[in-house]
């Protein structure tokens, strides 16, 4: 994979600050309206401090030794996108959001930076909002349907650098689209990535949305992801975290819609020293929204899975219908997990609502089966894991999505070849 | 504060459980607290000094713990208002015939069955701080059974009261048990000999008679190895005016191969405070159960716990709340696997009605080395109206492989055609919705004594009557 890298990169600029973001729209050039736009978020990051640590979504994970002073880049990388012709003829646009802002710079502007975060990630959406220097941006039309999906990859530079991609994705009425995001970076590098995803669709919009993570084993993510589900919408998003030292992800969900539909999916398999730390919001805001969240935790050496996940259902949400499971599975005896399903209902008027929670090694049964069979100790422990997947691997419909997600979960849990289903 | 006197509109003319008695005078205590009142509480009783540094130093933390910010709104507390101290009758007594009408009377309004009074021997009622009345069956002394009131304990068995006072919960864990500590005054004192079987429920009845008084009262019970006892705890308290505070603990000490139920069901007036810490330790084989009802107060903040200490521990929550207009119970449970081979159940059930708010709120934690725990979490919510919240807070922090832990939820509302159905037989909405909420609370229910279960049924149905539209 070619890598970009940023040689020419100004000396360790320290922490950041508002010469910083000035010095970003400089060195790119950007227009008066983009340069305001990040002084604007800039200012908010200032008002905005960051999490203490006594915040119930950060209680799990630290941020002493987030690299503060890591090193900004600000030429790289650039996001591969590609999008044929003739989709492009339809008016979707998919690239790197830096050559979006050059090339439709009406549309970006219209939807870059109109959102804001709920209030615990508020600082690290400001931060990227202020600070991005990559990232995706897609569009679809109304009535557009992409009947392929699209693919945006990024690989880190070496160095300790900070980086705060931001992906805006757009969907237009009775659109459709998919969406794959990988990002990897190599080992020992003590990096900061900040990725936001400003998620936007608007009625009877069809999204999915897959974010693979495979940062190296040095790296610090520290990710917030907004999702605006219109009225009958239907979206989906998986986040696979398979790498980094420390991942913070926070998903925040607003079912503002009626009718509107997401099924929250993710997948994560974490070793070593990992330490993952998901927080989600399922905010049932609009009626007769249908909100469904299930993550799955393989954990291995020292690794330990935090979950903090909110349902909340409003009090005009009447008519609502939503599920939210969490289970890990603990493969080492130092593993540990913390998953943590809240419910907030200020209603009556629910369909459905309820939540479920496990974490527990490999039911013996299940191994003893498998190795009755005669299959060794390894392979059976790699196919009860695989397995135990299959529960959100089977609701990816995406051929492509699938095949790169097992290949990224194999370093960790194995391949799946010559094992049957 | 509007509370209060809303929560007194709402109450039937027919509420039976909240009384007032004309008060006796009781003047013994100012309002408020300081370091002061501390030793002259402990001086009243004639404790000795280990126990008044112990509520001095408790004090200290109490002052310089901030009050908690989660959970339910504290702010209506105004901690110098309150009587820390004041005695009842000044005397106990030695058996029911020398009890005074007038507390008898308050017996009577709890509507305490023929049958049940039978064995009031085996009664230790509270009123105010004092134990009035403790009357212990000569079979249970026979046994070896200590069961005093906590004040009696400490002079009677110092030695082994000293041994276990403040070891399960000691006097800094949270700033209302440093508090509790420092003021303490009632409870019970029990102590089980090794190889015992209490076959009867030893009762207590708490309530609280003056106005603007915390109760405090300090529970410590110790059931040696082999043995088994059910201890009930049930608590009403007329309607004031102004907020109440209720700040008690609860320790008990379950050893090897030993069997302790607790059961509370507590249901203080709409104005009161009630924010208890109930903490049981159970050793190897041991099986700890906390049954918990919450019906009453203003704002209930209390996780009964038990900390799994030995291989083969068992510990089981089974907690049932239920908030009406603006009451807000945030009850649940705590288990901490601290010992292989454990295992755990916690089941909850909560009613939210009118403007009230249910919250769940647990923990289940295993530390590493507790190979094969098992825990399951059960949560359930039925929620009445459309201004009525339930919350579900579940934490659990898993350090161990080889476990099974496992937490379910779901909430709900009184489905249509249940109604429907119920009411094309005959009955009132108001009567449908009371045997749909007493069906949905029956595997808790019927887990109380006879008369708790009929008395826990009776209060439902008064607390749906008006509950309905």
């Amino acid at each position: 994979m070619a890598i970009q890298t940023d040689a020419g990169a100004a000396p360790a600029a320290s922490a950041l600050d508002a010469d910083a973001i000035r010095g970003i729209s400089e060195r790119l050039g950007e227009p008066d309206w983009l340069r305001q736009l990040r002084a604007d978020w800039w200012a908010r990051v200032e008002a905005t401090p960051p999490p203490t640590g006594a915040e119930e979504e950060w209680r799990r994970t630290s941020l002493t030794e987030l690299p503060r002073d890591a090193r900004l880049v600000a030429d790289a990388p650039h996001v591969r996108c590609a999008l044929d012709d003739d989709l492009a003829a339809q008016g979707v646009v998919f690239s790197d959001l830096r050559t979006a802002a050059a090339s439709h710079p009406e549309l970006v502007r219209r939807w870059l930076g109109q959102r804001q975060a709920s209030s615990t990630h508020a600082h690290f959406w400001a931060v990227a909002h202020a600070a991005w220097t990559g990232g995706t941006f897609l569009y679809v039309p109304d009535g557009v349907v992409v009947d392929r999906p699209l693919v945006a990859s990024t690989h880190l530079p070496d160095g300790e650098i900070a980086f705060f991609p931001l992906t805006l994705i757009v969907a237009g009425e009775e659109s459709s689209v998919t969406l794959l995001e990988q990002v990897a970076s190599a080992d020992s590098q003590r990096s900061w990535y900040g990725g936001v995803v400003d998620l936007v669709t608007q009625r009877g919009a069809k999204v999915r949305h897959a974010n693979l993570q495979q940062l190296g084993d040095a790296a610090w993510n520290i990710g917030a992801q907004r999702v605006e589900v219109g009225q009958d919408a239907d979206v989906t998003t998986l986040n696979a975290e398979v790498g980094s030292r420390v991942t913070k992800v926070g998903l925040d969900v607003r079912m503002t819609g009626a009718g509107g539909t997401s099924r929250l999916l993710g997948l994560l398999a974490a070793g070593g020293k990992q330490h993952i730390d998901i927080d989600t919001l399922q905010d049932l805001i609009g009626s007769h929204t249908t909100s469904d969240l299930l993550y799955l935790s393989a954990l291995y050496d020292e690794a330990r899975a935090a979950f903090y996940g909110v349902t909340r259902v409003e009090k005009q949400a009447k008519g609502t219908s939503s599920y939210q499971e969490c289970r890990n599975l603990l493969l080492s005896p130092h593993a540990g997990a913390e998953p943590i399903p809240v419910l907030e209902i200020e209603t009556n008027d629910i369909l459905r609502c309820g939540h479920g929670a496990t974490a527990g090694a490999i039911d013996p049964v299940q191994r003893f089966y498998a190795q009755s069979r005669g299959l060794t100790e390894d392979e059976a422990e790699r196919m009860i894991v695989r397995g135990f997947f299959e529960q959100v691997l089977a609701q990816i419909h995406t051929e492509l999505i699938r095949e790169r997600v097992l290949t990224a979960l194999a370093p960790r849990i194995g391949e799946s070849e010559g094992v049957a289903a | 504060m509007a509370i209060p006197n809303q929560a007194l509109k709402q109450i039937p003319d027919s509420y039976k459980y909240g009384w007032h008695d004309s008060e006796q005078p009781l003047p013994v205590f100012k309002k408020g607290l300081d370091a002061d009142v501390v030793a002259e509480i402990s001086r009243i009783k004639d404790e000795p000094q280990w126990m008044t540094d112990l509520r001095l130093k408790a004090y200290r933390h109490f002052e310089s713990r901030p009050l908690p910010t989660w959970g339910g709104d504290l702010g209506g507390i105004d901690f110098q208002d309150i009587y820390y101290y004041v005695t009842g009758t000044g005397k106990s007594f030695q058996n029911w015939d020398d009890v005074p009408d007038y507390i008898r009377r308050t017996y009577d309004r709890l509507g305490i069955p023929e049958a049940e009074k039978k064995y009031l021997a085996g009664v230790g009622g509270q009123y105010d701080s004092e134990v009035v009345y403790h009357n212990i069956r000569t079979e249970l002394e026979k046994q070896g059974v200590i069961f005093v009131g906590t004040d009696q304990g400490l002079k009677e068995h110092p030695e082994i009261f000293r041994e276990y006072f403040g070891t399960v919960i000691p006097a800094n864990d949270n700033k209302l048990a440093a508090l509790n500590t420092a003021v303490w005054s009632g409870g019970s004192f029990i102590y089980v000999p090794k190889g015992v079987h209490v076959e009867l429920p030893l009762q207590a009845y708490f309530r609280i008679n003056t106005e603007n008084m915390g109760q405090f009262e300090r529970t410590l019970i110790i059931a040696d190895e082999g043995s088994s006892l059910h201890y009930v705890e049930g608590c009403t308290a007329p309607t004031y005016s102004t907020a109440s505070l209720h700040s008690a603990v609860v320790e008990i000490i379950v050893k090897k191969g030993a069997r302790v139920r607790y059961t509370t069901i507590q249901n203080w007036s709409h104005n009161v405070y009630n924010l208890v810490t109930k903490r049981a330790v159970a050793y190897e084989d041991a099986v700890m159960e906390w049954v918990d009802g919450n019906l009453g107060s203003h704002l209930t903040m209390k996780y009964p716990s038990i900390y799994l200490m030995g291989e083969r521990a068992h510990g089981e929550v089974l907690s049932i709340a239920f908030a009406g207009d603006e009451q807000h119970q945030d009850a649940g449970g705590k288990v901490i696997h601290a010992a292989p081979n454990t295992t755990s159940l916690i089941t909850s059930k909560s009613i939210s009605k009118g403007t009230g708010r249910t919250s769940y709120r647990g923990l289940v934690k295993v530390y590493p080395g507790c190979a094969r725990s098992k825990s399951t979490v059960r949560c359930d919510a039925l929620i009445l109206s459309d201004e009525a919240r339930s919350d579900t807070y579940p934490y659990m922090e898993i350090d161990e492989e080889d476990v099974t832990i496992g937490h379910e939820a779901t909430v709900s509302k009184v489905g249509s055609e249940q109604l429907f159905y119920l009411m094309s037989r005959g009955l009132s909405e108001a009567e449908a919705s009371a045997m749909i909420v007493n069906g949905f609370i029956e595997p808790i229910v019927k887990e109380l004594p006879m008369e708790y279960a009929v008395e826990m049924n009776r209060l439902i149905q008064l607390q749906m009557e008006g509950a309905v539209g």
